[in-house]
């Protein structure tokens, strides 16, 4: 059994550390390139978003180095993510290619099902065990990843954020131990409070959307990145770390952060619609009230939940007097149209809050 | 005075000015129940206005809005000719009409895209109809239909009652000997929609084919049917089509070619189709996919088809 997984952000990481604690060796994909997307992209459904097929290009890229057991997510709708597992076993057998698929159902019971399967002779202990130290490097990457950002815009030195960042990467990935981890954290966070500028104000960008395409750095054409670099300071909404705890585990300061973003939201939009669409909205509502400078929504191609949310963020935009921009991406998505678009969007963020300042100072 | 005002009202009587004017636009889930909503909402007393078939000029309507499928956007066009004629437009939002089963995003989502994007919206009868986790959910809907429009839960589960008899109007066709049999898999407010399918059905016929759809199987045959798949599609329309395809498919009596017909971006379809496509194969028969959008030329449309059935009929008859 050689255990392989999709890539998401950081996620693999995560799995790797799971699943080698529990005592099986694993394949990490090769990391997401042009021909991962290719590949995924030629054996897919035409009008299927995106992340079907780099996560289907992840398989086949995993399978051809020989992996054989494939840990993938399920759901339970309405969103496409939940039937992915089963549509693309189909296209690789079809392919012909021999595996397992482990499709993951988001309730704790299916998960220790599944666990039965992958655990190799290890002791109730011991799995805890890996759980634990698997969600510890979750949490301290995710954590680690929100303090990048943050300097990003501060930075002393051009490009040091992304130096912390990929060491912090690697170090975190090697680690062997519970404390090790958090003494990489200290360590990161330290080092990230010498580089930071205290003078500075940047602007605040907060940035919705699909969870796939805002986490996965290849995809979105670092956008965090390009944003920190123009000198903005980014809140993602959303983190693996808060998807495990909020969706797997259901822990309750989630489920009332849920209710309180579907209470600003209602007014927009009424009812769950799958994947992350509500939040958007919900989360659009309350960055305006938090006084921020702007939102970015990003998603796949045809992502339902997102394209309704789509189509009422003007209406949020509008009454909320808050800029939105939608970003959009495909297995096409060239760079240069992404840049002007952010550039143009920066620019008039930056107008609006100049505006605004010598307004203030002169009333 | 005191007379006076009594007798405005009486005028106001005599000239059935009270109806409430309820409009349905005809476009997605009106194809499957629209005319059980029609009568349920005229035996609550209120007057039923259905919005004309689809023109080009409805799909232009719609087409402010980014990245939706056709039909979504032929929704919008219809709910467009509606404003100004009624009081309130029904657009129930169905959220689930079967257990463990969702309806597509786009329909739960539907009242709000109309409210953010059409201004001077009448009034939208948008009760939540979800069936998900209890079937007996559907009697709450009904009465807070009822409540809209000024009548008692026991009016309303009343009205139900007569409404829930009227059949669907069921198109018999007659089965040809000799000719070849195609399944025609798709939404019905595709299918059905002479303008958005281009009159597909039609054309079919004028090609000497015969013709089935997904609304000749009935529910538990599909259910039955659809058990060959690993996980059951959690949408309960797609499932329904899946379901049929994969009963048109079933030996002895197989259709002889599968078209599934698609609009461009329908989010569910993208993966259903694969599904058939992969069974369809597997059988070795003849499979095709049609995509509608608003810029699909009938010339190119008309040719597809054309050689799908010619290679149908000759399929056989070389050898």
């Amino acid at each position: 059994m050689l255990i392989t997984y999709p890539h998401m952000g950081t996620l693999h990481i995560v799995l790797k550390t799971l699943f080698t604690s529990l005592g099986r060796p694993v394949l990490t994909p090769p990391p997401i390139t042009k021909r991962t997307m290719e590949l995924g992209a030629k054996h897919s459904p035409e009008t299927v978003c995106l992340p079907f097929k780099v996560t289907l290009g992840n398989f086949i890229e995993a399978l051809e180095q020989g992996a054989d057991t494939i840990v993938t997510c399920g759901g339970v709708g309405p969103c496409r993510l939940g039937y992915y597992a089963e549509v693309q076993k189909g296209i690789l057998r079809q392919l012909g290619y021999k595996f397992d698929i482990i499709a993951i159902e988001p309730d704790i019971v299916d998960v220790l099902k599944n666990l039965a399967k992958v655990s190799h002779k290890k002791s109730l202990r011991e799995i805890y065990y890996a759980f634990q130290f698997a969600g510890t490097k979750m949490g301290v990457l995710d954590t680690v990843k929100k303090a990048v950002t943050m300097l990003r815009p501060r930075q002393k030195t051009p490009g040091i954020a992304d130096v912390i960042w990929y060491r912090a990467v690697k170090d975190i990935e090697d680690a062997e131990t519970i404390p090790k981890v958090t003494a990489i954290l200290e360590e990161t966070l330290t080092a990230i409070e010498k580089h930071k500028r205290q003078d500075v104000q940047p602007l605040r960008i907060g940035l919705v959307g699909e969870i796939y395409v805002t986490l996965e750095d290849f995809i979105n054409q670092d956008l965090e990145r390009v944003l920190g670099n123009m000198g903005v300071e980014v809140h993602k909404t959303m983190y693996l770390s808060d998807y495990v705890r909020g969706h797997l585990l259901r822990k309750k300061e989630y489920l009332d952060k849920y209710e309180e973003l579907f209470t600003v939201a209602k007014p927009y939009l009424g009812h769950y619609v799958g994947g992350h669409g509500l939040k958007s909205i919900g989360y659009t509502v309350q960055m305006s009230q938090q006084g921020f400078d702007g939102v970015i929504q990003a998603y796949p191609f045809t992502c339902m939940p997102e394209v309704i949310a789509k189509n009422i963020l003007p209406k949020v935009s509008h009454d909320m007097n808050i800029p939105v921009l939608s970003l959009v991406y495909d297995e096409q998505s060239g760079e240069a149209g992404v840049m002007t678009r952010l550039e143009a969007f920066i620019d008039l963020l930056k107008c609006r809050k100049n505006r605004a300042m010598v307004k203030q100072a002169y009333s | 005075m005191e007379q006076q005002r009594d007798s405005s009202i009486k005028i106001e009587k005599d000239d059935e000015i009270l109806t409430i004017r309820v409009g349905i636009p005809r476009c997605l889930l009106f194809y499957q129940y629209g005319v059980v909503w029609e009568k349920f909402l005229q035996e609550l007393g209120a007057e039923v206005i259905i919005s004309g078939n689809t023109t080009r000029a409805t799909m232009d309507n719609g087409s402010d809005l980014d990245e939706v499928c056709l039909p979504v956007k032929v929704a919008f066009g219809h709910v467009n000719e509606l404003c100004g004629q009624v009081d309130y437009l029904f657009m129930p939002r169905m959220v689930s009409v079967s257990e463990g089963q969702y309806m597509c995003p786009k329909i739960i989502g539907m009242p709000d895209m109309l409210r953010s994007n059409i201004p001077g919206l009448p009034p939208v009868i948008d009760v939540d109809v979800d069936l998900r986790q209890k079937k007996r959910n559907l009697y709450k809907a009904i009465s807070e239909i009822g409540q809209v429009l000024g009548k008692g839960s026991l009016q309303s589960f009343y009205a139900w009652h007569k409404a829930k008899k009227v059949q669907r109007r069921q198109e018999i066709q007659n089965v040809h000997a000799g000719r070849k049999r195609v399944a025609l898999i798709g939404h019905p407010y595709i299918i059905q929609d002479r303008q958005l399918s281009m009159d597909v059905i039609e054309r079919l016929y004028k090609l000497d084919l015969d013709v089935v759809t997904p609304e000749m199987v009935e529910n538990s045959q599909a259910d039955s049917a659809a058990k060959i798949i690993g996980k059951k599609l959690f949408w309960t329309f797609s499932h329904h089509m899946a379901g049929a395809a994969f009963a048109f498919m079933q030996p002895p009596h197989a259709v002889d070619g599968v078209i599934f017909m698609t609009s461009f971006s329908c989010g569910p379809d993208a993966l259903t189709a694969e599904i058939i496509s992969h069974h369809a194969q597997d059988q070795s028969i003849p499979y095709m996919l049609l995509t509608v959008d608003e810029h699909t030329a009938e010339a190119g449309f008309v040719t597809r088809i054309e050689a799908f059935t010619d290679m149908l009929k000759r399929r056989w008859a070389v050898c």
